[in-house]
């Protein structure tokens, strides 16, 4: 049965179609329900699909790893999640390709001081596809958002990040920012981008930026003269934007294997 | 007309609303049928073709759903709206002195005569559906530049040309409200300018809807030739009203080979009205186009020209500002299709929103797959005066090649207590201090435009800053 998944808080042109998705759900996720007490730290991983509805209690911390490795499967992932005053949630999101993801994260910053950090890694190829809807809800005063999205297309690849920050009445002195960061490379990939914002209270500040294309030609011609060949350079630059993810994950277990023994060394 | 200007300084938005009386005009029944799109039709004794076209739109119309993404316009019922309104003039005139005097002393008071001497190559002047007035330089026109009202012409030498071009770009298939200006289209500019010329000094149309509940339905039309220069300058008002006002014009513009067109729009409409404007131009081979818009009035607004760099090394500039007040939710921004290699788009906006006015910045960036080393930069700059009001960014880029560049960043913010302090110690008011930042903030436009009408948008910031604080 077709499901519209991944509708933003705002919509726009309806010939651009990324006002949500319309998908075939299926069954394949693993459910959650988390709810962390008083000052409560907890780190929790799952690979694939999952569906997540977690309450954060005051001052509680949770870090939530979503790895996907690949496959030939439809995977449709929904998170959300509620944080009471100084709790903070994050959300790392690596996808190492794999047929096609839908992805939604949905916190509410609802308490004072709360905070809200996303981190999404991806390198696609081939056909794959990856949809992305991620909002920060503003509620409570001094909240923090910070959506980082980084990642890397080539073949036919499809990536579609709509990344929302949304400051409601009364969340004076909150703070929201995302950044996006895309490297193309091949011609027949396609990317979308939504960063959003959505502002209703005067005593903010919110900002994105976004890169998306080929590498810098100065950057590239450096290499070059260093001796690395052209394709090693995009190569290079290719994993370095993946591992940059990785390499901040809260799972040292799941760093060393991602990024490698030898290099996990490196970083310690 | 700065001295005028002073005294609607303090008072409420006069320069504009003033309105006359509605004697001698005829006007079609309210609400839209095809026997008023017929009366229309045979009222401007159109041709065969442009009579079935209007028809076509209307079935169009009523086949296509209200947009579902934008500000709610539940207030805009179109069995109240009259679409065609005949001012009591039988035809357009090239001297001010032939003009009816109230239509006369209407753009006397908006200052169209005064800047046709001093700073206009050419003026035309609507009021209601029809031109009123319409003139050019006879050294403009020595270059064979063609300025006059688009129905002159589709009844002239160039009805071909009009015909070929007429609703090419925004077909009425669009959407619901290019299908309705398809319908009901009525008065606007037709300007030609041919390969080579350069039109040194700007030509302006000016838009004045006076008739209460009334449409205006303008279509501009403006064909710039290879390697030729133009800046046309689009200015539009109305009086207020206790009921709804709709303006649903059209903008086709065509920027031929190496050629340059800068379109600049002041839009001031008055506070009821439903301003569900459509502009776009087509940019051939190493043309530009350069848009410059401020938006200031409406209650409601849908506003968001599209360049569509068709050829290779096109290119297009979006400068603009959108100035949300009390009762007004201004949807703005603009679309650039980047269609050909080596084209390039660069979008800078400013948008304030104060006494709970919606201001929000809507774009769409698409770089298609042909369009291989093509560039685009948008940079979008939001300001809240108050925490009554609301301000929204809602980008869209979709790229569809590696080799492109494609650059975005948007800020949203308050004015700095510390620039407000700092020109307080100079001895400023608060007030005078906010207004002098806001209008900093909107310089991106105002520095785009020519002298007097950087001077009016200044003074509109300044109208619109009235009794901001507190």
């Amino acid at each position: 049965m077709k499901t519209v998944v991944n509708e933003p808080l705002a919509k726009t042109f309806g010939w651009l179609r990324v006002n949500g998705t319309e998908v075939d759900a299926p069954e394949n996720a693993k459910k959650l329900s988390l709810s962390l007490s008083e000052n409560e730290e907890r780190t929790v991983a799952v690979e694939n699909a999952a569906q997540i509805e977690a309450v954060l209690a005051k001052g509680a911390t949770l870090k939530l790893i979503q790895l996907r490795r690949g496959g030939n499967e439809t995977l449709v992932s929904d998170i959300r999640v509620n944080c009471a005053e100084g709790a903070r949630f994050e959300w790392y999101r690596v996808v190492l390709g794999g047929a096609a993801s839908y992805d939604n994260c949905s916190v509410e910053l609802a308490g004072d001081g709360s905070s809200f950090a996303a981190e999404l890694g991806y390198r696609l190829g081939g056909k794959e596809k990856l949809d992305v809807n991620c909002e920060a809800i503003h509620l409570g005063k001094r909240t923090k958002s910070a959506i980082h999205s980084s990642g890397v297309l080539a073949g036919e690849s499809f990536k579609l990040m709509r990344g929302t920050i949304d400051f409601r009445t009364g969340c004076s002195g909150s703070v929201g920012n995302e950044t996006e960061d895309v490297l193309l490379l091949d011609d027949t990939v396609r990317n979308q981008s939504v960063p959003v914002i959505l502002c209703a209270e005067e005593d903010v500040a919110g900002d994105h930026g976004a890169t998306i294309g080929r590498l810098d030609e100065q950057l590239v011609y450096y290499l070059e003269a260093r001796g690395i060949e052209h394709s090693y350079v995009y190569e290079m630059m290719a994993k370095a934007k993946l591992d940059a993810v990785i390499r901040k994950l809260p799972d040292e277990k799941l760093r060393r294997e991602l990024l490698g023994e030898e290099e996990a060394n490196e970083l310690d | 007309m700065s001295g005028e200007k002073t005294i609607i300084e303090d008072v409420d938005r006069s320069f504009y609303d003033f309105r006359n009386e509605e004697k001698d005009a005829w006007k079609v029944k309210s609400g839209l049928t095809p026997e008023i799109v017929a009366q229309i039709s045979d009222e401007k004794n159109d041709p065969d073709w442009m009579r079935e076209f209007r028809l076509k739109s209307l079935e169009i119309f009523n086949r296509k759903e209200m947009p579902d993404w934008g500000p709610s316009i539940e207030g805009l019922d179109m069995d109240n709206i009259v679409t065609y309104v005949r001012p009591n003039t039988e035809r357009m005139h090239t001297s001010w002195e032939d003009v009816p005097a109230d239509i006369k002393d209407t753009f006397e008071r908006l200052g169209i005569p005064q800047s046709e001497r001093t700073s206009l190559a050419g003026v035309g002047a609507q009021y209601d559906s029809e031109l009123v007035y319409h003139n050019v330089r006879a050294e403009v026109a020595a270059q064979g530049v063609v300025y006059t009202d688009i129905e002159s012409a589709l009844h002239g030498e160039y009805g071909d040309m009009i015909r070929e071009h007429f609703m090419k770009l925004v077909p009425p298939s669009d959407h619901k409200f290019a299908a309705l200006h398809g319908a009901v289209w009525s008065g606007g500019s037709f300007v030609y300018v041919p390969k080579g010329a350069s039109v040194e000094i700007p030509l302006q149309s000016y838009f004045r809807l006076n008739s209460p509940g009334a449409g205006q339905f303008e279509h501009t039309l403006i064909i710039v030739d290879e390697g030729a220069r133009l800046h046309f300058i689009e200015g539009c008002s109305a009086p207020k009203y206790n009921v709804a006002n709709l303006h649903a014009g059209c903008v086709e513009l065509f920027v031929g080979k190496n050629a340059t067109l800068r379109y600049s729009t002041i839009e001031n409409w008055s506070k009821n009205m439903y301003n569900l404007n459509t502009k776009r131009a087509r940019v051939e081979e190493g043309g530009r186009i350069e848009w410059v818009s401020g938006s200031f009035g409406s209650h409601v607004s849908y506003l968001y020209p599209m360049s569509v760099l068709s050829g290779e090394g096109a290119r297009s500039e979006f400068t603009g500002v959108t100035f949300a007040g009390k009762g007004q939710n201004l949807d703005t921004g603009c679309k650039v299709v980047h269609k050909a290699p080596r084209t390039s788009s660069y979008v800078n906006t400013r948008s304030i929103s104060k006494s709970g006015g919606i201001s929000t910045f809507r774009s769409a960036v698409v770089i298609d797959p042909g369009a291989e080393d093509s560039t685009s930069s948008v940079s979008c700059q939001s300001l809240m005066i108050d925490s009554a009001s609301r301000s929204d960014t809602v980008p869209v880029m979709d790229v569809r090649t590696s080799r492109a560049d494609v650059g975005h960043e948007a800020k949203i913010g308050r004015i700095s207590d510390d620039a407000v302090f700092y020109l307080m110690s100079r001895g400023l008011s608060e007030e005078e201090a906010r207004s002098l930042i806001v209008s900093g903030f909107a310089e991106n436009v105002s520095k785009e435009l020519p002298l007097e009408y950087a001077v009016e948008m200044n003074n509109l910031i300044r109208i619109e800053m009235k009794g901001a604080i507190g």
